[in-house]
This record gives structure tokens, sequence and C-alpha cells, in this order.
């Protein structure tokens, strides 16, 4: 059992870490002044385990569309109700995502916080399925995906996923679909659970004025498996091609405005954790330099009308995919994409320019350190960035240390037109003037 | 908790705010125009938020404004409009890193020069706001109105509240309409901004890390306004009795019905009554543990999600639920019944416990996010409460069932909006 502190000078900032027998980890990171207190508990499995080997089985299992989501929902529910009760009369807010790496659950609490750790850590190591609270179950999350299927924002971005990606299972909706979601039954959900759910697989992340030792002992004593399991889980992920599926997705939604989203698909996956980071920082250093709010592409694209202040950029790099995307409202989507393909390609020949790569990293810096005043950025950014193998405190050093080369050569590799979709929501009735 | 001084008139109508705390590494400030809420004004204002962060004197673009502000470490400058019940009111805000974080002194201050510009300073050409700028604005502001049927949630929550309240200001959108702007030039905006600038009641927010005798002489260094004939802004009506329900239908191609449901409460918010109307929202839907949540949602399985919220200036209770089309009645009904329930007192200690925990829990957690806690405080200077979150938690705690039971006595539904699907019966 080890206990390590890992400090950053740069955000004046501490984190206490231990390491349980069974493998689970835990994080407390202290807050002083802070009044919220926030944990999450969080199990390395997303929507795109999919396919995996049972530790000590020899065949792979291949469950249905939503079923890491669907057994979020569930994990709620206990013999005696539902959980929700308990943390209210604690006054505290409890809540879950799954997302397509990771499911996680949290409370923030201004007060009792160690019984609401408690109640947390219990629930998630407790699970109640029966053939009847499945059924039930299934309503619910019916709506939840008929929610989604009228937000023309989160279909404009599902779709630039299923027009990048063959095979790879990102391409698929988190929550399934309203006919895959009708098969889980409790048998399936307990096979997911016990697969995935094991200590060795998850992490504990505590943010708050709170007392570290007593932090530690209550999970400790919690913890209903002690020691680690011999076998790792397999993930079995399909064979993803370089190559893109087709260039533009288009749909009719009923919405004022056409939304747009332009993607680049990344094909240098599986890298060290080190190069990981990196490959993030510079990626998302060059968006901000090429389409950003100082670039002369935002400035003459807003001037012509052809985008409004809803245009955005994000890189996001996971270990095996990754992609970057920009978009926003505009009423000639197919022309924002000529202009930023021109863009990128009278780059490659000049080069970018170091002043902006300076001051956009400037930039970077401050608004990374002014992410530290949330305790909920703090906690959902460590989680993510920790199943990726990285330390968020390492990031603000890798900023810093990030150097101009770097990120031509990135950008030389990434923003490549062979490898980019534009997807489109537009309005039933609109004509587009192309 | 939290060391706050009493507001400083800094000016003959302009308050400000310090809240000193050392706990996050920005500081704010927040600037605040108080409007009242009217047609004449809610489209020009909306207008207004958007053209201003296209040029200041010095930094005539968009893009040089944001090249600045990227030098200053990814400050954040920006303007927006938002009601306040029948207040309309132009905020201003930056944020800023903590100097200590970084190799660069006096950040606070040259972000405050910028801010002043914004406001003060903005960019004239041929004695008005630049024309390109102002035509550019209004196409986009004319996106952002027709746009926000994109977001169907919030679309339906804000139509209800315009069919209940046709006949007052509350019912007018923060962004305007579009007849309206038609009619905005560029002159007529600057004749505008000028008026507003002068005769507005101003409020600033700052919140941070710094000594609180140099940042009283550093607003009123760099920030600087001058005033005359300062309007004065009523109190909204809040009282009504519905003669009937209103039943509202909108039809857009949609595949998930949105239901609102809107409530007539009849409590001010300078009310002790108050109080104990937000513990009964809370219990009805305020979160997990509500009635709404336990019977409509889980026991049911008729949504994904069912709420109850309170507009506090303009005294409505509002309820949303997103729900499959054919289940409109059964929702409605159930919806009723809880309420009804409420009414009678069939609701025990625990959930009143727990809808006041849940409620302090939220008040105590807006200290730890600098934008919340600006927000909070100015929206006591406008209610004219100097109460603190200390005494506010204390009047929750005191609450009592009785006076749950009392506070929904008062309230009335007066309006059913449902946002369908197109019938194909038609």
């Amino acid at each position: 059992m080890t206990v390590k502190t890992i400090e950053s000078k740069s955000l004046k900032e501490k984190m206490i870490l231990k390491e349980l027998p069974n493998g689970l980890k835990i994080f407390f990171m202290p807050k002083e002044g802070y009044t919220k207190q926030y944990a999450i508990f969080a199990t390395r499995y997303g929507s795109n385990d999919s396919e995996f080997i049972i530790p000590g089985e020899n065949q792979a299992t291949k469950v249905t569309d939503g079923i890491a989501h669907f057994l979020e929902h569930k994990l709620f529910e206990e013999p005696e109700g539902s959980i929700f009760d308990k943390f209210s009369e604690l006054g505290s807010n409890v809540n879950a995502y799954t997302n397509f790496t990771s499911t996680c659950y949290l409370f923030s609490s201004t007060d009792r916080f160690y019984e609401n750790l408690e109640l947390l850590i219990n629930f998630v190591q407790s699970p109640y399925f029966t053939d009847e609270n499945v059924e039930k179950e299934k309503g619910i999350i019916g709506q939840e995906i008929r929610m989604y299927e009228d937000n023309p924002n989160w279909k404009v971005f599902f779709n630039g996923l299923k027009a990048m990606y063959h095979n790879y299972p990102v391409k698929i909706d988190i929550a399934g679909t309203v006919q895959s979601i009708s098969k889980i039954t409790k048998e399936d959900l307990y096979k997911c659970y016990n697969t995935f759910y094991d200590p060795s697989n998850m992490i504990v992340f505590i943010v708050g004025d709170i007392k570290q030792d007593k932090v530690f002992s209550i999970i400790e004593r919690l913890q209903k498996k002690e020691s680690k399991t011999e076998k790792d889980i397999e993930r079995i992920y399909p064979e993803e091609p370089d190559t893109i599926v087709q260039n533009i997705i288009e749909e009719k939604l009923d919405v004022a405005i056409p939304l747009f989203n332009i993607a680049f698909k990344d094909i240098d996956n599986n890298l060290s954790p080190k190069e990981l980071l990196q490959k993030d920082i510079a990626t998302k250093i060059i968006l901000d330099m090429l389409f950003g709010k100082s670039s002369d592409l935002y400035m003459s694209l807003y001037e012509e009308g052809l985008i409004n202040d809803t245009f955005e950029n994000e890189y996001t790099g996971e270990i095996d995919y990754g992609y970057s995307m920009l978009g926003g409202e505009s009423k000639s989507p197919k022309k924002v994409l000529e202009r930023v393909l021109a863009h990128i390609d009278k780059l490659k020949g000049t080069g970018l320019n170091e002043k902006d790569f300076e001051r956009i990293k400037k930039k970077h810096i401050g608004q990374h350190i002014s992410y530290y005043n949330s305790v909920e950025f703090i906690a959902t950014t460590f989680v993510a960035y920790y199943f990726k193998g990285i330390n968020i405190f390492d990031y603000v050093e890798a900023l810093k240390n990030i150097e101009f080369e770097a990120v031509q050569k990135r950008f030389r590799e990434h923003f490549n037109r062979e490898r980019c979709v534009l997807s489109i929501i537009s309005p039933k009735s609109f004509e587009q003037n192309e | 908790m939290l060391n706050r001084l009493k507001a400083i008139k800094i000016g003959e109508n302009i308050k400000l705010h310090i809240i000193k705390t050392d706990k996050f590494k920005t500081n704010l400030v927040s600037v605040y125009l108080k409007r009242p809420l009217i047609k004449e004004e809610v489209t020009k204002n909306a207008l207004l938020s958007m053209v201003l962060p296209r040029g200041t004197k010095n930094y005539t673009n968009s893009m040089a404004i944001s090249k600045k502000l990227e030098e200053l470490y990814g400050a954040f400058l920006g303007s927006d409009v938002a009601k306040k019940g029948e207040r309309n009111i132009i905020q201003f805000r930056m944020q800023l890193i903590n100097d200590q974080y970084v190799k660069d002194q006096n950040l606070l201050a040259k972000g405050m020069e910028i801010l002043n510009e914004y406001i003060n300073d903005p960019y004239i050409i041929n004695g008005f706001f630049k024309k390109d700028y102002v035509d550019q604005e209004k196409e986009n502001l004319i996106e952002r109105i027709v746009g926000r049927k994109n977001d169907k949630m919030k679309y339906a929550y804000d139509r209800c509240i315009e069919e209940m309240c046709k006949d007052e200001s509350f019912s007018l959108y923060q962004y305007g309409n579009i007849e309206d702007l038609k009619n905005i030039t560029n002159q007529s905006l600057y004749e505008h901004y000028k008026n507003i600038i002068h005769t507005s009641p101003i409020d600033i927010c700052v919140v941070g890390n710094f000594d609180e005798n140099e940042i009283e002489e550093l607003v009123s260094q760099k920030l600087k306004f001058k005033q005359e004939d300062v309007v004065s802004i009523g109190r909204e009506k809040i009282e009504y009795i519905p003669e009937s329900i209103k039943k509202i239908e909108e039809e857009m191609d949609i595949r998930q019905g949105k239901l609102n449901l809107g409530y007539r409460t009849n409590i001010p918010f300078e009310s002790k009554r108050y109080y104990a109307l937000l513990v009964y929202s809370n219990i009805l839907g305020g979160g997990p543990n509500s009635k709404l949540f336990k019977n409509v949602r889980e026991k049911e399985s008729l949504c994904y999600y069912i709420f109850s919220r309170i507009e506090k200036f303009k005294s409505l209770m509002m309820i949303g639920s997103g729900i499959e089309f054919s289940n409109y009645d059964k929702a409605v009904s159930l919806i009723e019944k809880e309420i009804n329930e409420m009414n009678h007192g069939s609701f025990s200690e625990e959930d009143i416990e727990s809808a006041k925990n849940s409620i302090i829990t939220s008040i105590r957690g807006m200290t730890d996010s600098p934008y919340m806690l600006a927000d909070f405080y100015y929206s006591q200077a406008i209610s004219d409460s100097d109460e603190t979150l200390e005494t506010m938690i204390e009047n929750i705690r005191k609450v009592n069932k009785e006076q749950i039971i009392e506070a929904g006595e008062n309230i009335c539904l007066d309006t059913i909006y449902f946002l369908r699907n197109k019938r194909e019966d038609r």
C-alpha cells in the first residue's frame, strides 16, 4: 500500500494518491476554503467497450448497444428503493454520466461529506437488478433517447462520428436505441457489472476542504473485495481503417438555421501517455491559431456572415481514436468547409506564425489555471485524463514546454482533407444558398 | 464564511460590491446596467451587447480585442443581456488570472483599462457605431432569435411564459424581436447607448484576491461613468388570479413532446412566505427525491426529466417535462394530482428536511464560483435586500409544514403549454 503526494507549483495545488491492495486507486485533492466537496467513483467502462473477454474465460462476449449507460441508470436502484432518497436526506446532489470510455458516479455536498462518501462507495458496489426494475427503466431511457433525437447539436456531432468511423464503436450512440435496449436483461447487466466494476478498473477522486485520513479510512473500510484480480480485462476493438466513410453527411431536422461540424480524423493512435498529452496540447493550440477568434479566417468568415459567435472548436484525443472538430451555425456550411480547407492549404505553404503560437500558448496557460476554480472541472477532467494514463497536473507543465516545431509538425500531419468530414443538420424547409 | 464589504457608493447611482476571497485563481469584474424591461428597449439592448464586442477606440475590430485578451493570459471579456423579472440587465464581464500564477504584473489594472474602453469608448466612426458592424450584428441577432427553437426544452419553457404573461412585459424575450430590429440604425443605436450609459443605475461586483482599498481606488480610477437623470425602475406586478386555464399547443417536427405548466404563486420574493414557496417547489420537483421525479418518472416511466422551479422576481412556478405525445393527458393529470396532494399536506417531515437541505446546499455552493457569487450579490442588490447567505439559510431552516401548505394555497395554474409533433389528421 503506497501513499504518494503529487504537487504542482504552477497550479499551487497538491494531490495525495493511495492505492489499495485490491487495486482501487484513491486520489484526494485538498481545496482549502472551498464550501463544496465533490467525489467521483469512476470505472473505466464506457459505450465503446461492447466486446471483451471476461477474465478467466476464453471466448469473447459481445453485448448490445447502450448497456453501459443502462447499467449506470440501474445502479441507483437498491432493494429498498432508490438511493436518491438517502442522498437527498443529506442535501447532496448525486448524479452519474456515461461516455465512450468511462462511467462516473458523483455527488457534491456542502455538509456531512463523510456520510455522503459512504453512500457513494456502497451503492456503486451493490448492484441490484430485477426483471421488473430493468423493464421499468426502458421507458425512462426511451425518453432520454427521444430527447437527444430532438437535439440538433447532439445529432450533428454524432453524424460526424458516423461519417468518420467505419467500425470503431464511437460511431454508436452512447444510450443505444429504443430497439437495442429493449433486449437488455438483468443477466446482461450483472455480466458487465462483474467484469468492469472491479476495483482494479476503478478510481475514486475527491476534492474539497476535508480530512485526508478520514477519507482514506472510510473508503478502505467499505471495500467489498480485498485482493487484486489476477487477470486484466481484454477489450476487443474492431480494426479501423485510416480512411473516412463519407465526406458529407446531412440530415434534416426542425431547426431554424443549419448547424454544421467539420471534423478531421486522427490516424496516429496508441501513443504513449506522454506523446498523447503532447498531441492533445499541440492540436488545441493549432485549432485556436487557425480558427479561434483572433484568427484571420474567423474574422473574414464572421464579417461575411458565414459564421456567427457559435463557431467553436475542440479536440478529442483518446488512446485509440481522436478527432478535431469545429462548427456552429451557418447559412452555408459548404462554403465554410471550402474556406477552411483553402486556409489550411495556404498555411501548409507559408507555415504557421510563431507569434500567434506564443500568444495562444499564453492564453491556454491562463485558461487552464483558471479552470482550477471549479471542483467539478478538476474532478471530471482528472478522471478523463487518468484513464488515458495522463496525470492532469502534468498538463500545465507540458503546455509551458511545448515548442513551435512540434506544433508545426502536428499541423502538417493532422489537417488532411482526405480525412475531413462535414456534418450538416439543415432545416426541413430550407433551400441552401450555395 | 466570506469577507463581503458593504456596497460602496462610488457615484450618485453607482455601487461597488467587493467580495474578497483568496480561494480563486482569477479576479472577476462584473458591471451591470439596470433598465426597465420594455418593448421599446429590449431589442436595442440585445443588439448593443453584440455590437460592443466588435471594436473599441484603440482596438478597432474584434480580432484586435481577442489578440489583446490572449496577451493577458486568455482574459475573458464579454457582454450579454438578461432579464431579472421585469428588469432588463446589460452585463459586462471581465475575468483574468490572478498575477501570482503568471509572470506578469498588474494584470487586473490592464484588464480594467480594456473593460473601461469596451464600455465607455466603443469604436465610433463619423459620430456613430460603424454601420457594417451594426448591420452584421442585426443579421446575427435575427439568427439568434429564430435559432432559439433549436433548443426545444428551453424554447418550450420560454414560450409557456410568453403565452402566460402575454399582456405583461415579462413576456418579452431578452433578445428582442425581429420587427423592432428592422428599424434600428447605427445612429439610433448609438443615441440609445449614450442615453442608457448616462441614465442607468450601475452596479459593479468584484470577486477575487486583492487589497480592498486598492481595488476601490482602481475601480474608481479606471471605470469612468458620467450619469444624469437616472431612471427609476418599479417593482413588477405579481398578483394574478387566472380566470381560466389557458391551453396552448404548438406543433414542430419533433420526436418528444415538451410539456410546460405555468403557475401564479402570488408570493413576492420580499415576503417571508417566499422561503416556504421555495421549499414547496423543491419537494414537488426539485430533484431526484421529489414527488414528480418519483411518481411521474420512476413509478410511471413517463419521462426522463421533470422539474419544478421558481421564477423569483415574477413569482411564477414553472413545471417542465419531456414526454411521449400520447401521454399528454396522463402527465397533466399526474402533475395536478401531485400538486393537489401537496396542498393537502401529504408530504412528510423527511421530505421537508431533504428539500431544505438541497436548497441550502445550492445556496452554499454558489460561494465556490466567482460568477455565481457576483450574480448573487447583484440579485440581492436589485431586490433591495441586505440578507446574507447565512440569514437566507436560517430563514430556509425556519420553514415549517403549515407554511408550506399555506404557500400552496396561493398557487394557481395559469397556462398549460405543449410542444408536440405535427398532426397527420389535419
